[in-house]
Parts: structure tokens; C-alpha cells; sequence
């Protein structure tokens, strides 16, 4: 109750005028950026902090905040109706959001999108509010050995992933942990298949190789069809958001939005791999995994409801102990230190009045995106109206301006379109590119944290079953894998990746 | 071999720019024109990071107090672990109009053979603060004091990376307790604090403003600092020196540099600017007092020393470690 009021107080002290604008200012830029394909959260963040530093104070934090979670909002919008990710945590949008935006339910898509961005924004701020205390201790019980068999765990949920052909899948899978080995050791510094190109030292960013391998190959794929298809083929009615959606995406929004929350805490795992979680753990229990991937509202609200509480997630580690776990909130942590505040276990009591006027401003920056992206909705649906051929130049363009934008780099935008000519190949092939992603984001965390593991046990393998939360993901792990073996043996249930289509 | 010859050579060529700068001041007033356009501060990092801001802080302070005459332009130039933003500042030899400032990527790029130039490619101007590192240890654990260590034959700490500060630290560490300090290189300093504080490494070294806020709150307790003298934001913690560790002294100098064979007149004028720049209240309110790094005005040839002696430590740890031959 006491908690309660305190976010009252919040939000009220976050209606102050000035503190509104930079809120709204900052979830409006949030938009834009995430809807912008390549930049993501952290850039937005990083660009807004100089402007941000300047407001001083709540307004500071608030709208840095705002460009973070707005950009959750923001990266869906390019996702459905391009089948571009708008940043990295809305990859996993497309796959069910593309193909609904070719159905006509591009409206249906957006509006879900915005709803379960809501709800995984309202209950991951009820989590940060209400249990970032006990949250912030779970989080910091997760070291090296904890992330491996998390990482174990999460692999054998995204199994259900593979497509088609389990095998294919499978190849996927390992060319993208192939991929995620491209850079320098993280262990030990030497150079691995970067050719001597002092491009690749940093390895392949996930966002930039997504943007290429979903949003060109579908635009190159598209030379070979027929440009002039009838693009009008749907009504404006369609376009617009439907109520009903909400209530049948109830489930998928609760457990994104759990997921979401307690991934996003976990130090340097971040949204995207939560919004992957989301989707498979959806697909999971759906008595119907097989539509999964055919455009249906169910697999856009579990990635969208999982990245916005994952966001809020990841801010607890950075209010309560000052420890950023991801890449955006390292920069907010920046900010914080630039309006001379000092991050660190001691700012929810030094400054109590400062925290929870920011958590207020979340409160309602979270609510006025709804407004926006609503307002904004029939709008850029009506992109979708646009014939390809003057449609896709811009996108290109767009997409060419938006990757070059994340490190000024020529050689980014080379790879983005190598992404994308490779993604044609894949395609030919009946090769899925979501486990190649996968194997991107997950393999660099995998391969960390097991080496971590052995440096820390010297070699011994066993200390990965005497760690309490690790044998119990273990277990997890087994189970996962086992259980629809099992099913199937006895005839009960399909596996689900044996049928599904992604 | 090499290191001593380029040494002479750089040694032979100091003397000879200082008889020109002689020649320079009393000869010709022309000189004093520098600067007649604006400078740009080219920030090898992304928005936001340590580099950028103690750039931008600067250039904040120099523009504040009116010391040049011209605008200093902070710039981002990313890419390539710092490659591509020094490189940028290198190639401009001579031109004293690019100034960078200096960090760990500055001397480990280039030994790891990433980027086309070294810190010899550069010239140093001078040093304005040293920031230190703390050795800490989770308040729960059994350590009060620096030899306690002893008891224990084996600890592990986190660090940023492989080739890192706190890397160099747990090396020297180790040898100079004679204990053994592995390093687990983790994803930014945010993830070495978690593990530290979850208790899935056991000491830590870091940077006086990461380690504040948790001292403050109980979380983790100082046993040493890196300096050789101790810091005024933290007088009660001990040198590794005053514990009878002399060897253990390493510090990050906050400094500029300038693209090679800038006119010695030109290090000469930004000595000077920078020694008012570290004196100022501006400087100690917006960075030191913010950061808690030592105040501390190091000149250019100081500075060198520093640079050449920073560059053999991670070479040489480099080597140990077989990264390079």
C-alpha cells in the first residue's frame, strides 16, 4: 500500500509541465528511432543523453527512459507492415506480424503490438515498483554458471523454432554460432574469422544482420514476383486495431510480460533474448503451434508484451544496485552521473523522491505511447497502400541511412546487404533464418558464460550440478527436451516443430 | 631492440624541437596566431561512455573559463574497438588543429594488431587527473586487510576484457603477494559488479566511481588503492606502496594527445591551457568531484613516460598471456 502511494506521489510529481514534455518528448523520439530500421534503444538513448543532460534532474531521466521503452513500441510498427525489425527486441514481431500486415491485418497487427506493449509496460513497471528490491537479489544470483545453464535452458525452449525440417533448423542454428564466434575471443583476445578486417574485431552485430537477412532478402526476393501486385486489395476498416484481439492475446500478454520481466533483469541478457523466449514459450503451450508463423495475433503480443517489461526489468539493477545489465542502461547510468546524481545501492534512499518521480513519469509515458502509436496507426498502415515499386527505394534508403547511422560505418551497411543476399539463399534452400538469429544472440552468451564457468572451477565440470538454480535449470532443460519425445512415443501429441512453419 | 632505437630517435628529436621552440618564442610572434580555427576533439567511443564524457567535460571547461580563442568541436567517430576514431586523429600528421584523449583501447588495439597506428603516432600534450584503481572485496567476506589474501591461495575477479586494467592488476597482484588472482573477463563493468556483489568472483578492481556508491552502502569493502600516493576523495584507504607493495602503481591518466609532429610550440601553449584547465574549480566540480579521480597536472614530457610506460606493461602482459608474439 505504502508502495503504492509513493508511485502516486510519483506520478503526480510527473505531471509537472516541464517533466511531461521531456517524457513525451522522449517517447516520441523513442518511436521513431525503434520504428527507425538498425538503431535501436541504445542509440536512441546514447543520441538523446547530450539534450537529455540539459533538462536536469527527473526530466533528465525521464525522458531517457521514455526514449527506451518508446522504442519498444516503435521497433513493432517497421516490423508488421515491412517485415523489417525496427531494432534487435522486435525481430521475433516479424515472423507472425509480416505475414499478417500480406494478409491485410496490418491495423489487427499494430494494434496488438501497442496493446501488449502496454500491458508488458504496466506490469513490468508494477514489478519495478513493487519488486525491484527482492528482483535486484535474484538478479545478482545468476553468475556465469546460472547464465549457462539458463542459456541450455533457453535453447531447448527455442528448439520448437527449427521449422519444417528439424535438420535444417538445426544447420541454421549452428551457422549462426558460427556467426556469433566472428570477432575477438572474448576470453582470450585473438581474432576469430574476421579475414584481418579490423571491421569484424567487434564482431557481427545482431540488429544490423537481422535488419539484412528479414527486411532485404524480402525486398530482393520481391524483384523476382510480381512488383504490381494489387496493392489496394484491402479495406481501410481493416487497418484499424480490434478490441477482441486484446482478450483472445490474454495468456501470451501474461506470459510475455512475466518472461519478459524476469529476463530483462538478468545482467547483459536483455530484451531481445526475452522476446525470443516469449515466442517459443507461447508457441510451447498453444494447442495450435502449427499456425505459429502464419500471421496471428497470439505470436505478435507475446514478443511485444516480453521486450516492453523486459525494459523496465533491466532498469531495476540500475536503481537499486547501480549496476547496468545492459548496453542502454549502461548509458542511462551515464546520464544519472551527468545530472550529478551517483548510481549505486544507495539512490532509492538518498533520493527517494527522485526515483519515484521517474517511475511515475514511466507510468505515464507508458500511457500516452498508446495515444500515440493509435494516433499514428492508420498512418503508417497506409504505407502499406504505397505500390513497391516507390514503397521499397524508400525503405532501401531508409534502411541503408538507419544501419550506416549505428557506427558510421560503410562496411555495416556492406554487411546488411550481404545479410540480405545471403538470406536469399537460405530462403531458396528452405533453410530458416530465425534459428540463425538465434544462434547469434544466444551462441556469444552461451560460449562466455561456459568459459567464465571453467576459468572460475579451474576445468571442473561438475560445478555446473552443484549450483542449485543451474541443476534445477538443467532439469528444466531435460524436461523440456523430453517431454514431447515422450508424448509422441505414446502417441498422445505431435511435436510441435515437426509441424510448425516458421 | 627497436623500443631502445626509436627511443633515441624520439629522445634526438625532443632536443631538436626544444632548440626550435627556443628559436620560436624569441624570434617570432607569429606564433602566437595558433589557434586561428576551430579544433576538433575527435572521441574514438559512442555517446555516453567513460571517453566521451571526460572529452566533452574538456571541452566543456576550456570553452566555460575562455581559454582559446576558438571553439573545440567534440566529434564521435566509432568503430573498430577506438581504431577508427585514432586512426582519424593520426593520419592528420602535423595538424595541430585534432586533439583525442587517451584510453585502455589507445595502447591495446594497436598491439593486438587492429589498428594502422600506435600511441607513438601521436603527440602527448599533457595529463589533467589520474584515476586511480580500488582493490575491494565484498563486505561479507572474511578479508579485512590486504595480507589477509595471503590465507587463500586462489581468488578469481572480473574484469572488462582479457588485455584490461584490472587484468594487469590481479597479475601484479599475484605476484607481488605471492597468491594467485585469475581473471574472468566479462561484458562491461556493470557485469563484473554483479558478479562481485553475487559473490561469483571474490575481489574486484575498479574505478573510484564505480566502487564509491557500493562503499557507501556497505557492499563492498577498500583494501588498497593503485596510486602512488592516497586519493583525497578516499583518504582513508591505504596504498599498495604504504602496504609494502611498491611495484603495484598504475593509474589511467585523464590526458590529450595531438596527431605526431605538431609544432613544439603548440605542446608548450596547451600545457598551458590544460595545467589552468586542472587547476580550475570548473574541472574539480564537473569531473574529479563526479568521478573521484585524483587531481593531478602531468606535462608533456611526464605524460610520454606514462604513455611509453603504459604501452610496455600491456605489451608485456600481452606476450605473457601468448596474445602476441
Amino acid at each position: 500500500m505504502e508502495t503504492l502511494a509513493l508511485l502516486w506521489d510519483g506520478i503526480l510529481a510527473a505531471t509537472d509541465p516541464a517533466i511531461f514534455a521531456c517524457t513525451i518528448l522522449g517517447a516520441v523520439v523513442g518511436l521513431l528511432i525503434g520504428a527507425l530500421p538498425g538503431l535501436g534503444p541504445t542509440a536512441g538513448v546514447a543520441i538523446m543523453l547530450p539534450v537529455a543532460a540539459g533538462f536536469g534532474g527527473v526530466a533528465a531521466i525521464a525522458c531517457l527512459g521514455g526514449v527506451y521503452y518508446g522504442s519498444m513500441f516503435g521497433g513493432a510498427i517497421t516490423s508488421i507492415l515491412l517485415g523489417i525489425p525496427g531494432d534487435a527486441p522486435s525481430v521475433m514481431t516479424v515472423i507472425d506480424g509480416y505475414p499478417m500486415a500480406q494478409k491485410g491485418e496490418a491495423g489487427r497487427a499494430l494494434g496488438t503490438s501497442v496493446f501488449a506493449s502496454f500491458v508488458g509496460g504496466l506490469l513490468g513497471i508494477a514489478g519495478l515498483v513493487a519488486l525491484s528490491v527482492p528482483v535486484s537479489r535474484y538478479a545478482l544470483a545468476f553468475g556465469p554458471t546460472e547464465m549457462t545453464a539458463m542459456m541450455f535452458f533457453a535453447l531447448s525452449l527455442l528448439s520448437v523454432l527449427g521449422g519444417r525440417n528439424a535438420f535444417k533448423g538445426f544447420v541454421a542454428l549452428a551457422l549462426g554460432l558460427w556467426l556469433g564466434m566472428v570477432g575477438l575471443d572474448p576470453i582470450s583476445a585473438l581474432p576469430r574469422y574476421t579475414g584481418g578486417s579490423m571491421n569484424l574485431f567487434d564482431g557481427l552485430d545482431f540488429s544490423i544482420v537481422a535488419v539484412g537477412l528479414f527486411g532485404l532478402t524480402a525486398i530482393f526476393t520481391s524483384l523476382e514476383v510480381n512488383v504490381d501486385k494489387p496493392v489496394a486489395k484491402y479495406t481501410f476498416a481493416s487497418l484499424l486495431p480490434r478490441m477482441s484481439d486484446a482478450v483472445q492475446t490474454r495468456w501470451q500478454l501474461l506470459q510475455g510480460s512475466v518472461l519478459g520481466f524476469f529476463v530483462g533483469v538478468l545482467p547483459g541478457v536483455g530484451a531481445s533474448a526475452a522476446t525470443m523466449l516469449s515466442y517459443a514459450l507461447a508457441k510451447r503451450l498453444s494447442p495450435t503451434p502449427e499456425k505459429y508463423g502464419t500471421g496471428i495475433v497470439e505470436g505478435v503480443a507475446a514478443p511485444e508484451a516480453a521486450n516492453n517489461s523486459a525494459s523496465y526489468g533491466a532498469m531495476i539493477p540500475l536503481f537499486t544496485l547501480g549496476i547496468p545489465g545492459s548496453a542502454t542502461t549502461a548509458v542511462m547510468m551515464g546520464g544519472l552521473i551527468m545530472i550529478g546524481l551517483q548510481p549505486g545501492p544507495l539512490l532509492f534512499t538518498e533520493n527517494p523522491q527522485f526515483v519515484w518521480s521517474v517511475f511515475g513519469s514511466f507510468a505515464i509515458g507508458n500511457l500516452a505511447l498508446v495515444f500515440l502509436t493509435l494516433l499514428l496507426t492508420p498512418l503508417l498502415a497506409a504505407a502499406l497502400f504505397v505500390p513497391t515499386a516507390y514503397l521499397y527505394p524508400i525503405v532501401i534508403a531508409i534502411v541503408v541511412y538507419g544501419v550506416f547511422a549505428i557506427d558510421n560505418s560503410t562496411f555495416n551497411v556492406m554487411l546488411t546487404i550481404l545479410a540480405g543476399g545471403a538470406g536469399i539463399i537460405l530462403a531458396r534452400l528452405d533453410y530458416p533464418a530465425v534459428p540463425l538469429i538465434l544462434g547469434l544472440v544466444l551462441g556469444p552468451l552461451l560460449e562466455r558464460n561456459i568459459r567464465r564457468t571453467l576459468i572460475q572451477s579451474q576445468g571442473d565440470l561438475l560445478v555446473f550440478v552443484e549450483r542449485p538454480i543451474a541443476l534445477g535449470l538443467f532439469i528444466a532443460t531435460v524436461l523440456v527436451l523430453s517431454i514431447p519425445l515422450f508424448l509422441k512415443l505414446t502417441g498422445r501429441k505431435k511435436i510441435a516443430a515437426d509441424e510448425a512453419e516458421v | 631492440m627497436t623500443c631502445g632505437l626509436s627511443n633515441f630517435v624520439n629522445h634526438g628529436r625532443a632536443v631538436g624541437l626544444g632548440l626550435l621552440t627556443a628559436a620560436a618564442i624569441a624570434v617570432s610572434p607569429a606564433a602566437a596566431e595558433y589557434p586561428d580555427k576551430d579544433i576538433k576533439m575527435i572521441i574514438p567511443f559512442g555517446a555516453g561512455g567513460g571517453s566521451d564524457t571526460l572529452a566533452r567535460t574538456i571541452a566543456g571547461v576550456i570553452e566555460e573559463m575562455k581559454l582559446i580563442p576558438v571553439k573545440i568541436l567534440p566529434e564521435n567517430r566509432t568503430g573498430g574497438s577506438g581504431a577508427v576514431g585514432y586512426s582519424a586523429v593520426a593520419k592528420e600528421k602535423g595538424d595541430p588543429y585534432h586533439l583525442a584523449t587517451v584510453s585502455v583501447s589507445f595502447f591495446t588495439t594497436p598491439l593486438l594488431g587492429g589498428s594502422p597506428v600506435s600511441y607513438k603516432d601521436f603527440t602527448p600534450l599533457a595529463a589533467i587527473a589520474q584515476s586511480p584503481y580500488i582493490m575491494v572485496v565484498p563486505t561479507s567476506s572474511e578479508y579485512q586487510k590486504l595480507d589477509d589474501l595471503k590465507k587463500t591461495p586462489r581468488f578469481t575477479t572480473g574484469t572488462t576484457g582479457v588485455v584490461s586494467d584490472a587484468a594487469l592488476l590481479a597479475k601484479m597482484t599475484s605476484n607481488a603477494l605471492g597468491i594467485q588472482i585469475d581473471s574472468v573477463p566479462f561484458d562491461g563493468e556493470g557485469e563484473v559488479m554483479g558478479a562481485l556483489l553475487g559473490g561469483h568472483v571474490n575481489v574486484g578492481f575498479l574505478n573510484p566511481s564505480e566502487a564509491m556508491a557500493q562503499m557507501k552502502a556497505g557492499k563492498l569493502r577498500p583494501l588498497a588503492i593503485t596510486s602512488a600516493e592516497r586519493s583525497p576523495a578516499f583518504p582513508d584507504i591505504p596504498t599498495f606502496k604504504e602496504l609494502g607493495y611498491g611495484e603495484i602503481l598504475h593509474t589511467q591518466l585523464r590526458g590529450l594527445v595531438m596527431p605526431a609532429d605538431v609544432p613544439p610550440e603548440v605542446v608548450t601553449y596547451w600545457e598551458g591551457i590544460l595545467q589552468k584547465v586542472a587547476t580550475s574549480e570548473q574541472w574539480k566540480k564537473q569531473y574529479i568531484d563526479r568521478f573521484h579521480d585524483i587531481p593531478d597536472y602531468v606535462d608533456a614530457k611526464g605524460f610520454k613516460q606514462v604513455l611509453e610506460r603504459t604501452n610496455g606493461r600491456y605489451e608485456t602482459m600481452m606476450k605473457e598471456l601468448g596474445i602476441i608474439k
